[in-house]
């Protein structure tokens, strides 16, 4: 299995090995320039006590001078004084020896001292006792050996006591800068092992920020790869989970939705066979009027009329529902504009003579054909002058207005009734809304026939819009496209051109 | 006097078109499947309708099938077919069949009786 501590363990670790480092490096570099300190504190004493020792050789030797030839004529060489002199000596010998123990150039020169001081002491001073005057070729040449091995031991102390203060200065700079890379090094070992720490934080977090974003973006099969230290990788999980869950809900609601289209669609399918029926034969009664009475005539309209509006309900209901579901389809074939208004003109016009409205019919001259479902378009006519129809009062005018508009026709519906408020337009076209006013309180219908007009215009890849503002009446526009290979607009006889008017 | 053929498997919407259709003064002969929608057109040999009228979904035999049949042995007599179609691409198919008009239910009883006196007029 793979190791993976927590963040805080990573991060107790990281200093934990920061700090053994910095200690370790510390310890190392303070004992090492304080062991350089002493080194050297005891090379200087030694040479200092061999630069003594080397005085008292020195000494030795002009003792034993002064004992085998006294200055003074009336003192004579004297056996004992040459001896106490030669016993001091090898007494600083031996003293010396044991300071140059170490060093063998020091002790080569101390021992050339020794064996020169005893060659001349052999060759010099014991004959001089002796009253015999040794060559003085002989003398000055051993009397100068013993004075340059003497002068060669106090200059090599010397040499090597600046030798050993050099030596120190070099180690203790060397020694500083060792502890200053091993510092450097600790301090950069952290900043690697940090940078780590936050490497493996970064990309798992990168991927959670993504996958967040992507998620609200409406991506509901999101996941991010869990990675990166243990709370970052518990927060991935959970994000997951929270991801599942979304996924989940979504799913659950695309099939609640999908069941609510499919019982619509159902439900008004199934509504639509037995209306039929009802209304078919009622409409056959007030189509033999004569075998009833004037109050079975009156009930036979009433059905035939509600079982009307049944059938329209329905109808809009099951659009709707297929439009939600994506089965609203419509067959568009090349249309001539003017016996389409016309149709539902003469179809409206009924209605409008009922509220005594007075309603136009226009058709711009020449206007090309259209690409459009005859009926659907005949639909969303008859729903707007509906309308129209609907929520103007008594004696109002309502125009129906084609026109051509760039590569488009224009249709637009307008009356001069109360007209509607900003609030109002924003909803017009929401289904089940209606306009709210007290003069529309008796108004009827299921507040579908907009929304439908709107879904139909937008399967002809065409726009609805509607203008107004209170008090001023209402249009209620949209524009489809001219048929490509539509035929010019001649075939109409001219006579028919101008839609007729009705009070 | 126009002879109708209609087939429909709703009893009520049978009786109805029946009863309306006759009305309009046309002769009307029904079937309440395709299996005898079939039949009848066989008792009717060469004294055969005018147009037909056909429910697409009926059980036995479905009016697309009876339409396919009935344009199988030739015949080039008008067929309307009385089409719910939830499914979108059915009018299409239809049309391929052979079928000469195709009427969405529920009808508009103005369409209807239009599209039946057009034919019969063109058939004559």
């Amino acid at each position: 299995m793979r190791v993976n501590p927590s963040l805080t363990a990573r991060l107790r670790i990281g200093f934990l090995v920061l700090f053994a480092l910095l200690l370790i490096v510390s310890l190392l570099g303070v004992g090492r320039l304080f062991q350089i300190r002493v080194n050297y504190e005891d090379d200087i004493t030694r040479y200092f006590q061999l630069e003594l020792q080397s005085e008292r050789l020195r000494s030795g030797f002009i003792l034993e001078q002064a004992a085998a030839r006294p200055a003074t004529a009336h003192q004579k060489p004297s056996q004992g004084e040459l001896d106490a002199a030669a016993a001091s000596f090898t007494n600083a010998a031996g003293e010396a020896r044991k300071l140059t123990e170490n060093d063998t150039e020091l002790t080569q020169k101390l021992n050339r001292l020794v064996i020169s001081q005893t060659a001349w002491r052999k060759a010099v001073a014991q004959p001089l006792i002796h009253e015999e005057v040794p060559p003085a070729r002989v003398e000055s040449k051993l009397t100068s050996a013993v004075t340059n091995s003497g002068q060669a031991l106090a200059s090599g102390t010397s040499a090597a006591r600046a030798a050993a203060r050099e030596d120190a200065r070099t180690e203790t700079r060397n020694t500083t800068i060792l502890v200053a890379a091993g510092l450097g090094g600790a301090l950069l070992a952290a900043l690697i092992l940090f940078s780590g720490l936050i490497n493996s934080m970064r990309a798992p977090l990168g991927r959670l920020v993504e996958g967040a974003r992507r998620l609200a973006g409406g991506d509901l099969r999101t996941r991010v790869e869990v990675g990166g230290p243990v709370e970052i990788a518990s927060l991935g999980r959970a994000f997951n989970e929270m991801a599942n869950s979304l996924e989940r809900d979504a799913r659950e609601r695309d099939r609640v939705e999908q069941m609510k289209d499919d019982f619509v669609l159902t439900v008004s399918h199934e509504l639509r066979t037995p209306v039929t029926v009802v209304k078919g034969f009622a409409e056959m009664l007030t189509a033999q009027r004569k075998g009833l009475n004037s109050r079975q005539y009156e009930a036979a309209e009433v059905i035939a009329e509600s079982a009307g509006q049944l059938q329209k309900m329905i109808n809009d209901l099951l659009d709707l529902a297929r439009s939600d579901a994506g089965k609203l389809r419509i067959e568009p074939e090349i249309t001539a504009v003017r016996p389409l208004a016309q149709r539902i003109g003469r179809q409206m016009r009924p209605h409008f003579e009922g509220k005594e409205q007075q309603f136009t019919v226009s058709v711009e001259k020449d206007l090309p054909d259209i690409e459009a479902d005859a009926g659907r378009i005949g639909q969303v006519l008859a729903n707007l002058l509906t309308n129209a129809n609907k929520y103007s009062p008594e004696g109002s005018q309502v125009r129906l207005a084609a026109t051509q508009v760039g590569d488009e026709v224009e249709f637009a519906v307008s009356d001069n009734g109360p007209g509607l408020d900003e609030e109002q337009l924003e909803h017009v076209f929401d289904r089940f809304w209606r306009a709210d006013s007290s003069e529309s309180q008796s108004v009827g219908g299921t507040g579908l026939g907009l929304a439908i007009a709107k879904s139909l215009v937008e399967l002809h890849g065409g726009a609805i819009s509607a203008n107004s503002s209170p008090g001023e009446g209402a249009t209620f526009r949209f524009v489809l496209p001219i048929a490509k290979d539509g035929r010019p607009k001649r075939k109409e006889p001219s006579s028919r051109t101008k839609a007729g008017a009705a009070s | 006097m126009t002879r109708l053929l209609v087939a429909d498997d709703s009893e009520t919407v049978l009786l109805m078109l029946e009863r309306r259709l006759e009305m309009e003064g046309y002769e009307v002969v029904t079937a309440r499947d395709g299996v005898e929608a079939l039949d009848r057109l066989q008792e009717l040999g060469s004294q055969g309708p005018d147009v037909i009228l056909l429910d697409a979904m009926m059980p036995n035999k479905s009016g697309t099938e009876v339409l396919e049949e009935i344009r199988g042995k030739g015949s080039d007599v008008p067929i309307v077919m009385i089409s719910a179609h939830l499914d979108a691409q059915e009018p299409e198919r239809m049309r391929k069949l052979g079928a000469t008009d195709i009427i969405p239910k529920p009808f508009e009883w103005e369409d209807l009786i239009g599209k039946i006196e057009e034919l019969a007029h063109d058939g004559a």
